[in-house]
């Protein structure tokens, strides 16, 4: 169908919209009219992903000087793939009703682990392996070595790609990493050096947010695209801990281990060619007193996406004497690894800020601030220089040089903490050094600033207002969209007493009690005794769910909850936790039905979507806070409190309640869909909680529904069962939830869907 | 039901919100009740039998019961079991009212097992005798729907193919336990042109809804006895023949009642042939009956399948009360009571028409309210109005 969104032609390749679709494209177009930044909340279902991608497409047509570029960034492989099937089907669109084949480049980019065509390389299991693997094929030196012996191992397919396929553009189209590799195939050239290349003159780029947040990444990938792109983060509800990941470093006695090791290679191969091609090294030493002038320019003149392991400060200035020669540099680096080998010698906690530790450092063994902040760029291109092919083993040192980098260059945003052992195993000495980022807009400034456009969305992001103001950035919209139904689909219900009126609640005073576990082992049964298939259940954490189920099998609960269902219990092995899963599936698809017991922020609660009978029932077991008591976690708070004016209450409620909303928004995936939405914990009927659930949820919330005990519950969930089962169709939803052209078109529809979107 | 059911102490009973039912839809605008989606599928189902489709006239029906744990629940009173049986035994009425050359047969799943209550037979006595004593039973463990599935498609798969073969299950328990992957099963089902139709009395259960897909069926959850026994009694009604079964011819006997009294000389007392089987009751000599046309076998009772020679033994009026399936009643027009000018009383009950919406009569144009409407079309089959007005004139 062909929409006129506030006066611009979009192509819509379904004969029916959800009114929230329309609401939401408005207020995408008035973000891309504003060139600004955006914040969206719809539900999941609810068709986000076409939206998105109606419009832009028809915008860049449009206004093709406006907006030359759509980078779309999701989180795993598999919603990568639907992305780009849903954009298939909107190009096919476009190509049936405009009748000329558009020149429209749309492609993926994953990582060389799911491109790689090369027989050898691509049987490797690991990421990281493949990565290593390939570099040593393809790196530049090697290239040149075969020049002088022919019986270098060389990767053909880049080869190729290297001499022929640089000329010649890929052809317009849609591909996906399969196609991407039918492609490369066919001409023989590397898919994943295609992609990485072709993304330059793409229209559409779908990949992961990493290439775009993680600096070390999106440095090689992202940097020259253009600023005139829309960037789009879906799934977006844990971008601030995607953003802080991505900047902090973890350093163990381990990685020193294996620094130590690199350097010592390093000192091998210096002797080694000092002694062949002393020449090299000078010619280096040459490069390093110009200096950085060549980066220099070309982030000046913008060509370049800002890299904040860079800073600009250090681009301006050559390289510091003292590590300009390569001998210099490993001594200096020796010596900064025996500093942290020392700081790692300890045998209680020590947290400080990142000026606390340079003045230590300087005390301590001389190092200075200045060639600390080199160190990155420094170590890099002394690999470069010494022609080290695998470059995978050198991630140790890698890693200690960005540490070193990043400590130096920031005196706000991090802190250090040092902790002599984990705190569940206090007798075992394992020390880290913990380099932790406390603000996510460090790492996604650049994007910010780079890109005319950065839209978040996602099904979960209430409140919406705190976003803007963790990641420091200035929407211009920002908008939260219910999901207009034709019948309740969604029965979110908050049981906070058993039949024997006890509290129930995570509480940590009472998580120990025997009565809250047992109220919670019996809401389980019970439920497990009217719900049908699946039910997923959710604890706060690996540790609770342990002590509640032995605490179950004690009582027997469990054994009665296995007369009605299965059970199947995620771990952290992420085998076992998959092999659960299918079975899971497997169960709840032959009649047996299941439970799957598992963990809020876990592996299941991210990615897993259970859709219609994989999960007809969401039980939330107590608020899903955060550990605490973790270190990391209050010097974050404090920080948020000092510099963003955010209570750490705020701050821990909100994070509780977006992963609860995560957690039960598994459930309902689509309008045909339904669940019951159980959260069960006294605590959620308390206004600061529950005014932070998405509006989608919040709205299906009534009084009726609050602090309920279990006997209501299930009385009220076996009446929502029934009448969830009666037979629902195409027509029932029409003028209603679901839009014809016409409907679209009248008076009444456009007043209704303009109460949809809410501002914030 | 038409007598009031023992009930239960209401406080035995689970808890109701009895409040719930007179809920109002404040909101309004976006929410559609469930109800009015419900009136609907109502009126769809009077609109769906019309037009002339080919009905399978000739119907094996398994219907499976189930009697797990789960149908000891109460929210049936005075429970789920007690409350099925009762209603299948008026089940059975009606199908052999309805569907008079058609067979029923009865299993039950417990425990794992699938149990024969009753084989494929014509005779309502029997079925619901056989109910009657099911009531006291035990529920016990848990269903098995792939049990059942195979023990009634052993028997139907060696029904002619002009027969419509059809499994009714009533499904009380959410989860079934299965020896073998339902699936294929559901595969086999599919392929011998059995349709499978559910009842579930509890809540929506996916292999259920794959079954009834394949297969062809329907599949419903009740809301409560009214919507359980409405649901059942849509299965009453013959449904389409697939148009890829055959047709044939069957030899038919129409064998008159003969009337012998005491008084005449040639009477002899003779016993049935039924009863050469049955067990339960000593034969009667009786001096009339019915004489298959064909070997001159004496039944008490039709329709009956001639023991002697096979010949299927009918009455006219059988044949007759399926007539109304082949040439159904139109269906009323709707409109809407704002519209429509006239007195305000419905045709047929005579009560004042309240409801939104109005249905008139194609052919007279008489008004009726939706209960009337439902009423002539599934039962009477035929409109008083227009029988009136033929009357007269």
């Amino acid at each position: 169908m062909k929409l006129n969104i506030d006066g611009l032609l979009v192509y819509f390749p379904y004969d029916y919209i959800y009114p929230e679709q329309y609401s939401y494209m408005l207020e995408l177009k008035r973000t891309l009219d504003a060139k600004g930044h955006g914040v969206l909340e719809m539900p999941s279902g609810t068709g986000k992903t076409i939206s998105l991608l109606s419009l832009i497409v028809a915008y860049q047509t449009t206004f093709p000087l406006e907006v030359t570029k759509l980078i779309y960034c999701s989180r795993t492989v598999p919603e990568i793939e639907k992305v780009v099937e849903e954009l298939r089907k909107l190009m096919d669109y476009y190509a049936k009703e405009t009748g000329a084949k558009s020149n429209f480049l749309a492609l993926a980019l994953s990582s060389r682990k799911n491109l790689c065509i090369h027989p050898e390389v691509s049987s490797l299991r690991f990421g990281k392996e493949v990565d290593g693997k390939c570099h040593s094929l393809t790196a530049s030196y090697i290239r040149a070595q075969r020049h002088s012996n022919p019986a270098q191992p060389v990767c053909n397919f880049y080869e190729e790609f290297d001499s022929v396929g640089r000329q010649v553009p890929i052809p317009s189209g849609i591909y996906n990493l399969d196609d991407l590799k039918d492609f490369g195939r066919r001409k023989g050239w590397c898919p994943y050096f295609v992609a990485r290349y072709s993304i330059l003159h793409a229209n559409i780029v779908v990949y992961s947010y990493h290439y775009l947040l993680d600096p070390k990444i999106a440095d090689l990938v992202s940097k020259e695209l253009a600023k005139k792109s829309v960037v789009v983060f879906d799934e977006a509800h844990n971008i601030d801990n995607v953003c802080i990941d991505s900047m902090s470093v973890n350093i163990t006695r381990r990685t020193l281990d294996r620094s130590q090791a690199n350097v010592e290679t390093l000192q091998n191969t210096i002797n080694r060619i000092k002694e062949t091609d002393a020449a090299k090294l000078k010619e280096e030493y040459r490069r390093l007193v110009e200096g950085l002038k060549e980066a220099n320019v070309a982030r000046e003149t913008d060509i370049y996406l800002s890299n904040p392991v860079l800073p600009d400060e250090i681009l301006k200035e050559a390289i510091p004497g003292s590590i300009r020669t390569a001998e210099h540099f490993v001594g200096f680096m020796k010596r900064f690894l025996e500093y942290l080998k020392s700081r790692l010698r300890i045998h209680h906690v020590v947290q400080e800020s990142a000026p606390q530790f340079l003045k230590d450092i300087f005390e301590k063994v001389c190092i200075d601030r200045k060639p600390l902040r080199f160190c990155a760029e420094r170590l890099r291109s002394l690999l470069r220089t010494l022609e080290i092919a695998d470059i995978a083993d050198f991630s140790a040192i890698t890693l200690i040089s960005h540490f070193a980098t990043l400590v130096s260059t920031y005196s706000k945003g991090f802190t250090i903490i040092i902790e002599p052992f984990e705190d569940r195993t206090p007798t075992i000495a394992n020390p880290v050094l913990h380099f932790s980022c406390m603000d996510p807009s460090i790492a996604i400034k650049p994007v910010f600033g780079r890109f005319q456009s950065v839209i978040i969305t996602s099904g979960t992001l209430s409140p919406l207002d705190i976003y803007p103001r963790i990641l420091d950035f200035r929407p211009v919209t920002v908008a939260s969209f219910t999901m207009t139904l034709a019948r309740t689909c969604l029965c979110p219900l908050i049981v906070g007493r058993g039949n024997d009126q006890v509290a129930m609640t995570s509480k940590f005073e009472t998580r120990e009690d025997f009565a809250v576990i047992r109220n919670y082992g019996n809401l389980l049964l019970e439920m497990s005794a009217i719900v049908p298939d699946g039910i997923v259940a959710f604890f706060t954490s690996y540790i609770y769910m342990e002590n509640i189920v032995a605490s179950w099998y004690e009582q027997a609960i469990l054994e009665n909850i296995q007369r009605n269902k299965l059970i199947f219990i995620e771990t952290q092995d992420a085998a076992e936790t998959s092999m659960a899963l299918e079975k899971y599936q497997e169960a709840c698809e032959n009649g047996r039905g299941a439970i799957l017991l598992s963990v809020a922020r876990g592996k299941v609660s991210e990615g897993i979507d259970f859709v219609h009978h994989f999960g007809r029932a969401v039980i939330m077991f107590g608020v899903p806070y955060v550990y605490t008591q973790s270190r990391i976690l209050k010097a974050r708070l404090e920080y948020l409190r000092d510099q963003f004016q955010i209570r750490e209450n705020d701050f821990l409620t909100f994070d509780a309640m977006r992963h609860a909303a995560q957690c039960v928004g598994r459930a309902i995936r689509g309008k045909t869909d339904y669940g019951l939405l159980i959260f069960a914990d006294k605590r959620y009927a308390r206004a600061d909680k529950r005014g932070k659930l998405p509006r989608w949820i919040q709205e299906h919330l009534t009084d009726g529904s609050l602090n309920l005990t279990i006997d209501e519950t299930v009385q009220l969930s076996k009446h929502f069962l029934r009448q969830m089962a009666q037979p629902f169709r195409r027509e029932d939803q029409l003028g209603l939830s679901l839009l014809t052209l016409e409907q679209l078109q009248s008076e009444d529809m456009l007043k209704k869907i303009a109460k949809i979107a809410q501002q914030a | 039901m038409d007598e009031e059911p023992e009930r239960t102490k209401r406080w035995e009973g689970g808890y109701e919100r009895t409040w719930e039912v007179l809920k109002e839809d404040e909101s309004g605008s976006l929410k559609a009740t469930v109800d009015d989606i419900l009136f609907q599928a109502k009126r769809k189902r009077v609109f769906e039998s019309h037009g002339q489709v080919r009905l399978g006239m000739m119907r094996h029906l398994f219907v499976v019961v189930d009697t797990s744990r789960t149908m000891e629940d109460q929210d049936l009173k005075p429970n789920r079991l007690t409350s099925t049986l009762k209603l299948m035994e008026y089940f059975v009425e009606e199908y052999f009212d309805q569907n008079p050359i058609s067979q029923i047969g009865i299993i039950t799943t417990k425990n794992k097992r699938a149990e024969r209550l009753t084989d494929l037979a014509g005779n309502p006595k029997k079925h619901i005798a056989a109910l009657k004593k099911a009531v006291d039973s035990t529920c016990i463990g848990e269903p098995s729907l792939y049990n059942s599935l195979h023990m009634a498609m052993q028997t139907l798969k060696h029904m002619p193919a002009h027969t419509s073969k059809e499994i009714l299950i009533v499904f009380s328990s959410l989860t079934t336990c299965d020896p073998a992957n339902i699936y294929e099963l559901i595969k086999t089902i599919k392929d011998l042109k059995i349709r499978v139709s559910v009842i579930g009395l509890s809540a929506e259960v996916r292999v259920c809804t794959i079954l009834t897909r394949e297969t062809g069926g329907s599949y419903n959850v009740i809301l409560d006895e009214g919507h359980f026994k409405e649901l059942l009694m849509l299965h009453v009604k013959p449904p389409p023949a697939s148009s890829s079964s055959e047709c044939s011819l069957i030899r038919m006997g129409f064998p008159q009642h003969v009337i012998a009294s005491m008084s005449d000389q040639d009477a002899k007392p003779s016993f049935s042939m039924s009863h050469l089987e049955s067990t339960s009751g000593g034969p009667e000599l009786t001096l009339g009956g019915y004489y298959c046309p064909q070997c001159r076998g004496k039944y008490t009772e039709l329709p009956v399948e001639c023991k002697v020679c096979g010949l299927t033994l009918v009455s006219a009026p059988h044949l007759a009360r399926s007539f109304h399936h082949l040439f159904p009643l139109d269906a009323f027009q709707e409109t809407l009571l704002e519209e429509y000018e006239g007195e305000k009383f419905c045709e047929a009950c005579q009560g004042e028409l309240k409801d939104k919406r109005i249905f008139t009569c194609p052919s007279c144009k008489k008004v009726f309210c939706v209960e009337c409407d439902l009423f002539v079309h599934d039962t009477l089959h035929c409109c008083p109005g227009c029988m009136h007005t033929d009357g007269t004139s």
